[in-house]
């Protein structure tokens, strides 16, 4: 084989596994695994329909938003935090809950990893979190998926 | 059916595609009538002559936050100067915050002195709807008019626009 040919597929080699290794670790990043992001039309879909299973929804941001949702507070703060604790430990383990935040991107929200961080030490089994990329108004308001009033 | 949904949709596009395009640079900002701290009802046209900031903000948002102090500067500087489009400058706060005592205690804590005005109904707030807002900070120049001159400018950015139109 060719010398360069050689390089040129050893070099591909090692960045395929860089690249693999990096994504992996920024998979491992966050405290939730990909199949517990929730998309918001399956809930919202849930939330129409009062004769579907309703989740526990529990919102760790500014004001609890979505129908049906409970109020926490900002999980950012060690108050809010307890109170979700509080909260928590009246919930059987095997309970379905979404948590939400919506106030930023997910990429600048203070609020939803230590939250979701709790569930996972506490060790719930069937707790999600609500998909909002962007935020709130974005990815649930505007799509006009049910609010509280 | 398939016609009635058709036209239902083109309607649905051609809103929000006129929507967004009203909040171009040249356009007039729409008009904004919330009230202050104080319970006073504020219009943004009531500062009609003068260049203005409007700007989205929320106490639960960090960003916003950070950029507040940079704001006091600015408007410290700014304020009694003129401008190719307006005598003064001033910044009009349109707060998405829900809570009262987290609005009234950062302004406190961050010495704000421009008019702030909130209906304290958070993402839910129709102001976020009318102004199309995507993510905070959110801001818009407008000239004295309230023609839009400027879209989302942040830290240098905005201070080089102010002394771009600054007389000297």
């Amino acid at each position: 084989m060719n010398v360069r040919l050689r390089a040129l597929i050893s070099f591909l080699s090692v960045g395929a596994i860089v690249f693999a290794l990096l994504s992996f670790q920024t998979l491992q990043k966050e405290p939730w695994r990909p199949d517990q992001l929730l998309n918001p039309e399956e809930l919202a879909i849930t939330i129409n329909d009062p004769q579907n299973h309703q989740p526990l929804i529990l919102c760790v941001g500014p004001a609890a938003t979505i129908k049906n949702s409970i109020d926490i507070g900002a999980a950012h703060d060690k108050e809010n935090l307890d109170k979700l604790k509080k909260k928590l430990n009246t919930i059987p383990k095997d309970e379905d809950i979404v948590l939400y935040c919506g106030c930023c991107p997910f990429n600048k929200c203070p609020n939803i990893r230590p939250a979701f961080e709790l569930l996972n030490k506490m060790k719930f089994e069937n707790h999600k979190l609500l998909n909002l990329p962007h935020n709130l108004k974005v990815d649930w308001i505007d799509h006009g998926y049910p609010v509280n009033n | 059916m398939k016609l009635l949904l058709l036209l239902l949709f083109t309607l649905f596009v051609s809103t929000s595609f006129s929507q967004i395009r009203d909040l171009e640079i040249g356009n007039q900002a729409p008009e904004i009538k919330l009230t202050n701290p104080e319970g006073d009802t504020i219009r943004l046209s009531s500062f009609k002559g003068k260049v203005v900031l409007i700007d989205f903000w929320a106490t639960w948002c960090a960003p916003c936050i950070a950029e507040q102090s940079e704001l006091v500067a600015l408007y410290k500087k700014y304020k009694h100067l003129s401008f190719t489009s307006g005598m003064g400058f001033e910044i009009f706060g349109v707060s998405l915050d829900n809570k009262k005592d987290s609005w009234l205690s950062q302004i406190k804590k961050k010495k704000i002195t421009w008019t702030q005005v909130s209906d304290l109904k958070y993402w839910n707030s129709p102001i976020a709807k009318t102004y199309n807002i995507q993510a905070l900070p959110f801001n818009l120049l407008i000239d004295k008019n309230g023609v839009i001159i400027a879209k989302n400018l942040h830290s240098i950015e905005l201070e080089e626009k102010l002394a771009e139109i600054k007389i000297d």
